[in-house]
């Protein structure tokens, strides 16, 4: 089994020796409980058998498990400690990677983080490792989906003056939405709801909050000139269309369809 | 006509500009102002023909006193004609901001009664919307050939990027098609700007407050294939304008026919095929050959490539069947192979099928172990055209003519007519 270690020591001890453990690591999903995960496991020097959020644990056979307790002081010397030994731009990479809707990102991204431990900011350099390339894609594609995003959403006024805006990411992209239009839409307040995930972050002016959505919650009425605004929109949109240039596996590609549905120049007919 | 008529008629008049990027200026969101701006510009929407749409794209007024030939607002033009009041384009834009339809907004006008009151009209447009509307957003304003530099000063404090567009690639052309303008209305106000960037960032230096005057830089728009300039014309026009004038970027747009022309070539009526996906095949060579323009402009701003190395003489176009990176390639055969292992970074850009992000990635992995044709697979770098072109440890991916004939033919697009855009890429690495 594990041994104490004094917590505050950063030498990394390139002989220390990685344990494999039939069990399941637990914790409860949020960012902070993972780098909690990160520090259990790279301090005792345990390779689990699996790493899995509480909400969508599914017990292998060995029905060995152990839950990990988030404590937000914790992760914050982990968070501190990537930055600091590996860089800035990984830590960012950690935190976009952590966002990817897979099974398999935390098992890799904890492999990048105990490299990164060792090797500091060359571990992207190490891409010999499947690891590696894993968690840059999944922050890639977290990134670009967020990004896309940041243009692809579209805000509709409800009655009561708040914009509202429906989306269905692939990825868990919610939290970086609300940090750009939190800046952007700085006055005004607006909803985003992830459809996919049952999440929606909530905006009110000065701060945001996310919120459980439950799957069969009525769309919100909307403001009376509403219409008038979206139908100006899809005729502005219709017009730009140069008809000699046309080239739909372009815009496919651009424009994936998943994104349509959400978007009013593509779902309203006038 | 009612507001949705208007709009149309507007956006049709002004539709035909392609520019539509926000890149170039960092701007956080202000308490008490709507917006902020991303240097690396964001698409919120694209056109059918895969063009991102970034800016609410419109025209004042496209009732134009001049006579352009090429342009569908000019006065013979038998079009329906249209205004909007300045209060009218600023709410609009605020609409379709809050609604995150746009990035900002992209204001041209056609001429009314002369460039200076025109000017005022712009400016007393962006004005609102800077002012009462606080609108903290993007803007991008085309500015009046041949207006007064007091006019051209006051909108670039107002916007973040100014454009004048020269349009046709040639002096003699443009007296030939545009007889109301000369070169030096364009090219002044262009000089202004310029100077204006300059004497900007110097103030910035010694005085806290100085007011951004056009921080997202100058652009202008070429247009391609409605006057006889070749490509290395074409070409060393923009090398000239990125080096002399600043120009952040330079746009190229197909020629397509407006109206009824009389000066012009009747170019054929351009149809597409929804079946095949493409473009009626005598239309289809001017949108490729603008593309090959957007990826020589790229040569020339990103891979350290001069207009002379692209082209032998003036006369010369590009290729329709290999990119401008090819082809030069092809005719420096002795600079290759290169080897991947200890090449330095921009003689990796100049290898075919290896981009900025390939070449990265490459000198960063070689750090760590020598690289071999499997690592860079796994990489994720394309190897279909590079192959040729590179060894890895002295080797070759595999054993070819090392002929420029045997070369090319392996590099042939079969799908020449393929998906040309307006490069994308080059938008977000214009920051
Ligand atoms: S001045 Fe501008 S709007 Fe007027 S005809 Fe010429 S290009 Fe068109």
């Amino acid at each position: 089994m594990s041994q104490a270690h004094d917590t505050k020591s950063t030498s990394v001890q390139t002989e220390r020796k990685l344990v494999k453990r039939e069990v399941d690591i637990l914790f409860d999903g949020t960012f902070e409980g993972f780098l909690c995960v990160v520090y259990a496991l790279y301090y005792e020097g345990i390779v689990p058998l699996s790493i899995q959020a509480i909400d969508e644990y599914q017990p292998s056979i060995t029905q060995e498990e152990q839950f990990i307790i988030t404590d937000n002081d914790r992760a914050h010397k982990v968070e501190k400690a990537i930055v600091k030994k590996i860089s800035h731009d990984i830590a960012r990479r950690v935190a976009y990677a952590f966002l990817a809707d897979t099974t398999d990102r935390y098992v890799n991204i904890l492999n990048y983080i105990i490299l990164g431990f060792k090797v500091g900011h060359m571990v992207d350099s190490h891409m010999q490792h499947d690891f590696v390339l894993r968690v840059h894609k999944f922050a890639r594609e977290v990134g670009r989906e967020a990004h896309k995003l940041t243009g692809f959403c579209r805000f509709a006024e409800t009655a009561q003056g708040i914009y509202y805006c429906a989306i269905t990411p692939v990825h868990h992209v919610l939290s970086i939405l609300a940090e750009h239009f939190s800046d952007r839409m700085i006055d005004q307040s607006w909803i985003i709801h992830d459809k996919r995930h049952n999440k929606a972050v909530v905006y009110n002016g000065y701060d945001y909050t996310f919120v459980e959505v439950s799957p069969d919650s009525e769309p919100p009425v909307l403001a009376g000139n509403e219409e008038f605004i979206q139908n100006l929109w899809v005729t502005y949109f219709n017009t730009l269309a140069i008809e000699a240039r046309k080239n739909p596996k372009l815009h496919r590609q651009m424009l994936p369809i998943r994104y349509r549905g959400n978007m009013v120049e593509f779902s309203k007919h006038i | 006509m009612d507001f949705q008529e208007r709009l149309k008629t507007l956006t049709e008049g002004a539709k035909y500009d392609v520019a539509c990027t926000s890149s170039g200026v960092n701007r956080k969101g202000k308490r008490g102002m709507i917006g902020s701006a991303d240097a690396c510009g964001i698409c919120h929407s694209f056109t059918a023909d895969g063009r991102c749409i970034s800016l609410l794209k419109t025209l004042i007024n496209n009732y134009c006193e001049y006579d352009c030939q090429y342009c569908v607002n000019r006065r013979s033009s038998d079009i329906p004609r249209a205004s909007m009041q300045p209060h009218e384009v600023a709410d609009l834009t605020m609409q379709f901001y809050r609604r995150n339809y746009i990035e900002g907004l992209f204001l041209s006008s056609a001429v009314i009664k002369n460039p200076d009151y025109t000017m005022e009209m712009l400016i007393k447009t962006l004005s609102l919307l800077r002012g009462e509307y606080r609108f903290n957003g993007y803007i991008h304003v085309k500015a009046i050939p041949g207006s007064d530099e007091k006019l051209i000063q006051k909108l670039g404090q107002l916007a973040d990027r100014m454009s004048i567009n020269i349009e046709l690639p040639s002096e003699r052309s443009l007296t030939h098609l545009a007889p109301d303008k000369s070169k030096p209305a364009i090219i002044t106000p262009m000089n202004y700007v310029k100077n204006g960037i300059i004497q900007n960032k110097e103030e910035m230096k010694k005085f806290k407050n100085t007011v951004d005057f056009v921080p997202a830089g100058q652009s202008t728009q070429l247009i391609v294939g409605a006057t006889p300039e070749a490509d290395s014309r074409i070409v060393h026009l923009a090398q000239g304008l990125y080096k002399n004038y600043k120009l952040r970027r330079v746009f190229y747009s197909a020629y397509i026919p407006v109206g009824n022309d009389t000066l012009l070539p009747a170019a054929p009526i351009p149809t597409f095929d929804t079946g095949t996906g493409l473009i009626h095949k005598e239309y289809g060579p001017l949108l490729l050959r603008e593309h090959r323009l957007y990826q020589a402009d790229f040569l020339l701003r990103f891979y350290g490539f001069t207009a002379g190395e692209m082209f032998k003489n003036e006369e010369e176009n590009l290729s329709l069947h290999i990119d401008p990176k090819c082809h030069w390639a092809l005719r420096n055969l002795e600079k290759f192979p290169v080897e991947v292992n200890t090449a330095d970074y921009m003689t990796l850009l100049r290898v075919p099928g290896i981009g900025q992000i390939s070449a990265e990635r490459i000198v960063k992995a070689r750090r760590v172990s020598k690289l071999n044709f499997d690592n860079l697979k796994k990489m994720g770098i394309v190897l279909k055209r590079a192959r040729y072109f590179i060894t890895c440890n002295g080797k070759m991916a595999e054993k070819i003519n090392f002929q420029p004939e045997s070369i090319e033919l392996r590099l042939t697009d079969n799908n020449a007519v393929g998906p040309y855009s307006q490069m994308t890429l080059s938008d977000v690495a214009s920051a």
